[in-house]
């Protein structure tokens, strides 16, 4: 449980972990929140040369709204998400959804930029992040770029950011009327990571059938991915208790899905329908205001 | 020797007194063996084997001596070089830091030769399965007992219940892992070690090491859990002990979480096969049981079958299998929670197939007359007639369920030697060889004196967990309070004659007119003339006043009754079981403590439910090593699963002292079983009672999908 000799440098801006990132090369890691990082490093799973600490920097730790935008810094802690006033009126999912990270401890330090370039299978920022459309703002020698949720996710513990890049903020979209998300979790009684998380975001078109649907789901497969079959059976439905309940019977192929000593393959596909038809029944609630 | 006060005379005994080291323990003042310090310490630590089978062809640590801080190096731990599971110890390190320790451990480079493993006992039961010891095969010879005729006793029977029962390997999970920390004085072995039974590893340590038994002292003040884990001593005392020589500094060896979790003891699992009858106006009439459990390496694998009800044809058959895992330990009420498990699962089969009500079905199979008491006092302090006729009435997504199961226990107190120290100023010592492993010993042997001798608590300091101290035995089978709770009044009673005898002297009368009330002593003729407590203690001048006692014969006795009602919720959409509320009635004769003994049966119920729905060890069949050794993997019960606990004593003060510490965990899983299927109209024939296997019974009864 002591992590082997490592090099420690603090770094003040975003330039300047950048330079350090290039310097340092391979063997050097960015520290956030440290809750990933740290107890791989101790269990001597992960040995960097060099922890780069980026916990200091500033200009990533701040939540902004811009229009139709939610912007959150890297570095924004869950905890900050979680009782954010900003966050809260803007895109509710997310306070909801950081309140269910692990425990005080871990939401007071873990950061949502930490979180999705760790890429955790059964974390739960990526299932938020793919539902909600949002964009990865990733940052590296070449100067800034946007990346879909759709394209960051690439597989376990793997996303789209490339050497040398750090991830600076994330966009979601503000939840106007008419949209409404919702995210529901069957937490790991120990770690209270997702067993299976479904997030949901639905949106109703003048005569409340859905004009757009999205399913994200945590913690069943090797990464975060997307429940196509559901979201295309309710496009263009009125979503009622039948409707989500038909479209739910079966969300995902147990052969898909994986199976370990928290739970089997099929009981995390049963999970998948259960939780799917949970976060669109709140989904739409929230769609209709 | 006279007895016991009676409860309404008691002015500091049966009371709820907070614990003596409470305030020392949550600042974090108490000094555990992990908080052992001296200065000088090397860190010392174990290379296990990472094989379940293999052979240790060599150990080449050249790289690891090299290495700056590594102080001793041992290659020779293992007595015989062929390792039985994963987790073994080959090696040991000490090093100047932790640090370096972990360094070193990583620098050793082990040829082994690795041989065929079984990783547990369905695979170890095959045919042609891989042996664990070469000249004996896995599963041994049956252990059969048994009373009357079997079978006539089905043939007369009505109704018959038959089924196979599951319970999983629970490992006892100590917060303070297992360890020691050891240094020399000249040729005497001082050891600090987080145990059970200071005067037991004293023993055992001197004979492992051909030491003279008095050069070894061993230390116990404070210790993070035992459970039975640590009633004998461990192999890393010894090779603490050799690090410790060969270095000449204290030396600190405390197994890592993960090594714990592989080697430190655990408690079996069980295979029942079982068939239970009774007559159609509910006496039982027979009982078989064929059942099969494995301690990993060791034996003792058993099942207490058939359980608390009485029975009078029964035969059971038992066989331990041998596998490739750590061996198991003594665990809280060995045996027992398994037995509860399967029989009162089967008693509630059998009611409901003689349209019987549990309660009312066990009261006329129950011989114990206590417990009869109990069961009617629980069932209406938890309100059973509120219980669902019918299994599974509830509509909809939750469904509410209500159970209930029986405790017992045996054993007594034994003997237990003490010493008091009496000073001039009227303070006094109370010292016993026993420890404190949690469960209040320190703070009951103060009020055995204060309620002898009348003197405030205050003035008494309690001391144990010394085996300079004189003798008691190991803290197991809930017999500590029973033992040391006579041998402390015992001393105190003779500290009264000898104070008693020196007021004789000073007041110039025969000490049978003397009389002792409130801590004072009086002429019984002319009460004025007095001495109090300060003035009988100034009496010794600059002397102490030493008195021996010990445990006798009348204050303590032997077996209890018990029994517990459960609620539950079901979530039938995820299969989540969630406990609401536990009643829980309990006996152990006169108590001592009322506080740390509700402790006691809060602690018990705690580590049932844990039991009953989360604990399981994991065991990889392809690599043979436990996969969940982490507290992040293997979740143990925490306050959000506790539910509601009402604890109800059933006091009988006229028996003297019992020991409650094992008793109130058996039932509580076999309550929350039969609250399950009251709930759902689904049993649970294997713990745990995770919401994956919950899910699995409830769709097989095509539960799951229906929704309101």
């Amino acid at each position: 449980m002591i992590p082997n000799n490592f090099e420690y440098i603090r770094a003040n801006s975003v330039q300047e972990a950048l330079q350090l990132l290039s310097q340092k090369g391979d063997g050097a890691r960015l520290l956030a929140g440290g809750h990933s990082l740290i107890p791989a490093m101790k269990l001597r799973l992960n040995a960097p040369e060099t922890v780069i600490d980026i916990s200091g920097i500033q200009d990533l730790a701040s939540i902004h709204r811009d229009g139709g935008r939610l912007h959150i810094g890297a570095l924004v802690t869950h905890r900050t998400v979680e009782t954010s006033d900003e966050v809260k009126s803007s895109c509710p999912v997310l306070s909801e959804a950081a309140a269910l990270i692990g425990d005080p401890l871990v939401r007071n330090r873990g950061t949502i930029g930490g979180s999705l370039a760790h890429c955790d299978p059964a974390a739960d920022y990526p299932a938020l992040t793919l539902c909600l459309d949002a964009e990865i703002e990733a940052t590296g020698p070449s100067g800034s770029r946007t990346i879909a949720a759709d394209d960051f996710f690439v597989g376990m513990f793997e996303t789209a950011l490339q050497p040398g890049e750090m991830i600076t903020r994330v966009t979601f979209p503000v939840l106007t009327r008419g949209t409404g998300a919702a995210y529901e979790k069957f937490s790991h009684p120990a770690s209270r990571f997702a067993v299976v998380g479904v997030a949901a975001m639905v949106t109703l078109d003048g005569s409340g059938n859905c004009s757009s649907v999205r399913v994200a789901i945590t913690g069943a497969g090797p990464s975060v991915f997307r429940a196509t079959k559901v979201e295309q059976a309710l496009t263009g439905k009125a979503p009622d208790e039948q409707a989500i309940s038909d479209a739910t019977q079966d969300v995902a192929d147990p052969a898909d899905l994986m199976s370990d000593i928290s739970a089997s393959a099929e009981y995390r596909a049963h999970l998948c329908s259960v939780l799917s038809r949970r976060a669109l029944q709140r989904a739409v609630q929230a769609a209709r205001g | 020797m006279a007895g016991w006060k009676s409860l309404k005379d008691m002015t500091v005994l049966s009371k709820p007194l907070p614990r003596l080291d409470g305030p020392d323990k949550v600042a974090g003042q108490a000094k555990y063996t992990h908080d052992m310090h001296p200065k000088g310490l090397l860190y010392a630590g174990l290379l296990v084997s990472p094989h379940p089978a293999a052979r240790v062809v060599k150990i080449d640590a050249s790289k690891v001596r090299r290495l700056p801080g590594v102080k001793a190096v041992l290659t020779d731990v293992h007595p015989t070089g062929t390792v039985r599971y994963a987790g073994e110890e080959i090696a040991a390190v000490a090093a100047t830091s932790p640090e370096v320790l972990e360094d070193a451990l990583e620098l050793f480079e082990v040829e082994y030769e690795t041989l065929p493993f079984v990783a547990d006992i369905d695979s170890a039961m095959q045919e042609n399965a891989p042996r664990v010891f070469a000249n004996r095969p896995n599963i041994r010879d049956p252990r059969v007992r048994g009373e009357g005729d079997v079978d006539a006793g089905f043939a007369r029977a009505d109704a018959v219940v038959e089924g196979e029962y599951r319970t999983q390997v629970q490992t006892h999970s100590t917060l303070e892992t297992h360890g020691s920390m050891v240094y020399w004085e000249g040729d005497e072995l001082v050891i600090y070690d987080s145990t059970q039974a200071v005067h037991g590893v004293r023993e055992g340590v001197a004979k492992f090491l051909d030491m003279p038994v008095n050069k070894v002292r061993v230390v116990c003040k404070h210790m993070g859990a035992g459970f039975g884990s640590k009633l004998q001593p461990g192999r890393y005392t010894a090779i603490a002990a050799r690090l410790a020589k060969e270095t000449g500094a204290p030396v600190k060896l405390m197994l890592t979480r993960k090594q714990d979790f592989l080697g430190g003891g655990n408690r079996p699992n069980s295979i029942s096969h079982v068939k239970l009858a009774a007559t159609k106006d509910g006496k039982l009439t027979a009982f078989y049981a064929k059942t099969y459990g494995t301690a990993g390496i060791g034996t003792n694998a058993g099942i207490r079958l058939p359980f608390i009800y009485t029975i009078p044809n029964w035969k059971h058959e038992h066989y331990d299998v041998f596998t490739n895992a750590g061996p198991a330990r003594a665990f809280r009420a060995p045996g027992c929670p398994q037995a509860s498990f399967v029989m009162e699962q089967l008693m509630d089969e059998l009611a409901e197939k003689l349209n019987m009500d549990p309660l009312e079905f066990r009261l006329k199979n129950d011989s114990n007359a206590t417990r009869q008491k109990e069961w009617r006092l629980g069932a209406k302090k938890f309100g059973w007639q509120r219980r669902h006729k019918k299994p599974g009435a509830d509509t909809g997504r939750y469904k509410r369920g209500m159970g209930l199961a029986a405790s017992i226990w045996w054993p007594g107190g034994r003997g237990t030697k003490a010493t008091m120290t009496i000073y001039p100023d009227g303070t006094l010592d109370v010292k016993c060889g026993t420890q404190d492993i949690g469960t209040g010993t320190r703070t009951y042997m103060a009020m055995v004196a204060a309620e002898e001798l009348d003197i405030p608590m205050k003035r008494i300091r309690p001391m144990l967990g010394d085996s300079n101290f004189p003798k008691s035995g190991a803290s197991g089978g809930s017999t500590t309070t029973p033992s040391v709770g006579p041998a402390i009044k015992n001393t105190s009673e003779r500290a009264k004659t000898k104070l008693m005898d020196l007021a004789a002297q000073f007041l110039g009368v025969p000490a049978t007119d003397l009389a002792w009330d409130s801590g004072t002593v009086y002429m019984k003729t002319n009460p004025v003339k007095k001495l109090t407590w300060d003035e009988l203690c100034q009496l010794l001048g600059t002397e102490t006043l030493e008195v021996h006692g010990q445990w006798v014969e009348g204050l303590s006795s032997r077996g209890v009754a018990g029994c517990q009602f459960a609620e539950v919720t079901v979530d039938t959409w995820t299969g989540q079981i969630q406990v609401n509320k536990i009643v829980a009635v309990a006996d152990c004769g006169l108590i001592l403590n009322r506080l740390t003994t509700e402790s006691q049966v809060n602690g018990a119920i705690l580590q049932g439910i844990s039991y009953a729905l989360l604990e399981e060890r994991h065991m990889d069949p392809e690599t043979g090593t436990m996969v969940n050794a982490n507290y992040g993997d293997y979740k143990i019960l925490g306050a959000k699963e506790t539910p509601a606990i009402e604890v109800i004593f059933y006091d009988e003060p006229e028996r003297g002292v019992i020991g409650i510490g094992e008793p109130p965990t058996i039932p509580t899983n076999a309550a929350i079983a039969n609250a399950v299927y009251n709930a759902t109209g689904v049993r649970m024939y294997e713990l745990p009672m995770t919401p994956d296997r919950v899910l699995t019974a409830l769709e097989a009864h095509q539960f799951a999908g229906k929704e309101d």
